[in-house]
């Protein structure tokens, strides 16, 4: 998948020589004066980790000073990497920069919406060593506004009620994981709000962890429209994941009840005329069913042409997920 | 790849490759592989062992990786999670590096004894040997009835006349099956996906052994599934090369149909001097058909273009 994002981001410092074992990204936007306290914060927990880390910031856009502070900590710390994205490209954006430029095998995301102390970002790394595949962050106590946590709390029982995933905080937009998670999970656009959803489908053992949010300016709401999108973006996630392969599966089986609504209404339309019992071509049923029809076989018919998609590319798919093989 | 390194790794290729799925199939696994492995021994042959662990619950997983440890012949591939067999196969014949791959079910019912038996066939020139469940035992009513009502309908379809397309035991040579993709549940037609390859396919009756260990994974629910395949397959295999002449027969009918329409609107008005608001309806219908046809015939265009500029333009 091409990004814009990938290709308007200035890189500001070498990799380094040693591929650290931990990368941290942290989505920064705005931040100003706020920054610096953070990171020296970051530094003092990561240290007691004991791996080798990376820090990588990457500046959303920001047009304050957060750009020029950066700029100093990276000139300042060795482990501190820096992404600066032209303009706001958001949230998926951001952790796609991130996630590759990061080198680590366990890999942090810390989205700039949410602000969780830098020891909760290390409880994330104690779970994901306790033997998981992905560890996510769940905001307690919550500081955003209580509508923010009312639709929230919606839209994860919704998610879960679809998935059959038991997550908290889906959202949180605070989470670890295994290199193995990022390399196959599609990370692109819309998807990215959804990782959950699609590492519980790759197998992949997901776990939660509460983390504590720092106070102040540093956590905001998202607004109704971001959720609407959001739910939007969870039914094309889902249809991702359940049809991507087979399109027809979904398409046919919509299309084949249009048909035959269609078909039905035609066929009693035909003996209607051919009863006698009146004329037809005035009945704007006939139109309905000739449109029923029409549309059930089209639909069908854009199902067989997402299937020749998918079978001209099929030498790319891979359906599954191998954790091991032995010999 | 430097000579002596490649000359190694041909080395290391063996001529027989033996692919078997499982999903929780934990008394079986050890028992096949008991039997498979004196049979293939017996061959004189060069062979290696590919099994599947399809995200089994009930420690197979754990047997296979036993059984792979112990066994150099025997490769064990294990998935995170349940992927289905079409994704389990694919992933076995991806691993494959032999000559001649065969596949079977790990549920005991086929017999590896039949092994040689398919590998004779295929030396007398076929691309893949078939097994054909001649005298099945399973249950009348609810395998046997549905399975023969499927095979007919499959092989009317695909026009691949077998008399057995879902026996699991098949062989085949190994270039050709590695350049088939499974996806999705097309396990089912690999018949119908090696012809479109340009196989040669034979089939012969095999040996078949009621259930003893574990449960079947058969359902009939995926019956919609099956013909919605059946349906992608049938476009596949008659009009990969130009789906335009697929679309522009749909095309061509709702034109027939559309003038019909509009031939009996013109009736109306011309001969029997009805009015316009009369026949409305009609001339709705008549642009609703035209209009029909002139997308369907769009579609092959764009059917066209996916599969010139598909990955796959060298087929058939």
């Amino acid at each position: 998948m091409e990004t814009v994002a990938i290709q308007a981001v200035d890189r500001e410092v070498v990799p380094a020589a040693v591929a650290p074992e931990v990368s941290l990204v942290v989505a920064v936007q705005n931040q100003q004066g706020l920054v610096t306290a953070f990171d020296l914060e970051l530094h003092r927990v990561l240290d007691s980790y004991g791996a080798k880390y990376e820090i990588i910031y990457v500046d959303d856009g920001s047009i304050d000073g957060t750009y020029s502070e950066l700029r100093r900590l990276a000139a300042e710390r060795p482990e501190v990497r820096l992404l600066k994205l032209r303009t706001a490209f958001g949230e998926a954006s951001v952790l796609e920069a991130g996630l590759e430029a990061a080198q680590g095998e366990k890999l942090l995301f810390s989205t700039c919406r949410v602000r969780v102390t830098p020891n909760a970002i290390l409880d994330l790394l104690k779970v994901l060593d306790a033997g998981s595949d992905l560890v996510i962050g769940v905001r307690h106590p919550r500081r955003d506004s209580r509508l923010n946590q009312f639709v929230s709390r919606l839209f994860n029982a919704l998610t879960n009620r679809l998935t059959h995933l038991k997550l908290h905080d889906i959202n949180s937009g605070v989470m670890a994981m295994r290199r193995s998670v990022r390399d196959s999970v599609p990370f692109y656009g819309a998807l990215h709000s959804f990782i959950p959803v699609m590492a519980q489908r790759q197998g992949f053992k997901i776990e939660q962890v509460q983390v504590e949010q720092m106070a102040g300016r540093f956590n905001y709401s998202l607004h109704l429209r971001d959720y609407i999108r959001r739910f939007l973006d969870l039914i094309s996630v889902l249809f991702l994941r359940n049809y991507t392969k087979k399109p027809l599966h979904f398409l046919g089986f919509i299309g084949a009840i249009f048909a035959l609504v269609g078909t039905g209404i035609n066929i009693y339309l035909f003996f209607y005329r051919l009863f006698g019992i009146g004329g037809i071509a005035g009945k704007p049923l006939l139109l309905l069913g000739m449109m029923l029809f029409i549309l059930g076989i089209q639909m069908i018919s854009i199902g067989l042409l997402g299937e020749m998609i998918i079978f001209t590319h099929a030498r790319e798919i891979k359906d599954y997920n191998i954790e091991e093989i032995i010999n | 790849m430097t000579k002596e390194s490649k000359e190694n790794s041909d080395q290391k290729k063996p001529d027989l490759s033996v692919v078997v799925p499982f999903y929780n199939e934990v008394d079986n696994a050890e028992r096949l592989w008991n039997r498979l492995q004196p049979v293939l021994a017996d061959l004189g042959k060069t062979y290696e062992v590919i099994f599947i662990d399809d995200g089994s619950t009930d420690g197979t997983r754990e047997l296979l990786r036993k059984l792979a440890a112990q066994n150099r012949h025997l490769r064990a591939i294990l998935f995170r999670a349940n992927f289905g067999q079409s994704a389990a196969m694919a992933a076995g014949f991806t691993a494959t590096r032999g000559e001649i791959v065969i596949a079977m079910d790990g549920d005991l019912q086929n017999d590896p004894a039949d092994i040689p038996l398919l590998l004779e066939q295929l030396e007398h020139g076929h691309d893949m040997v078939s097994g054909w469940r001649k005298d099945r035992k399973d249950s009348f009513l609810i395998r046997k009835i549905p399975s023969k009502i499927a095979n007919r309908l499959i092989c009317s379809i695909t026009d691949v006349r077998l008399h057995d397309t879902g026996c699991s035991l098949k062989a085949f040579r190994g270039d050709l099956l590695r350049r088939i993709s499974l996806y999705g549940e097309l396990h089912r037609f690999i018949p119908a996906l090696m012809r479109i390859e340009g196989a040669k396919i034979a089939e012969m009756p095999v040996r078949h052994h009621a259930r003893q260990f574990g449960k079947s994974k058969y359902n009939l629910s995926r019956t919609f599934r099956v013909i919605m395949d059946l349906t992608t397959i049938r476009l596949l295999m008659r009009h990969l090369r130009n789906p335009l002449s697929f679309f522009a027969t749909f095309s061509f009918l709702f034109f027939l149909l559309g003038t019909a329409v509009f031939f009996v609107c013109a009736y109306r008005i011309v001969i029997l001097e009805q009015t316009l608001i009369a026949v409305n309806i009609l001339l709705i219908l008549t642009v609703l058909l035209w209009a029909t046809a002139m997308q369907f015939f769009f579609f092959g265009l764009v059917g066209k273009l996916i599969v010139d500029y598909g990955t796959r333009r060298s087929i058939v």
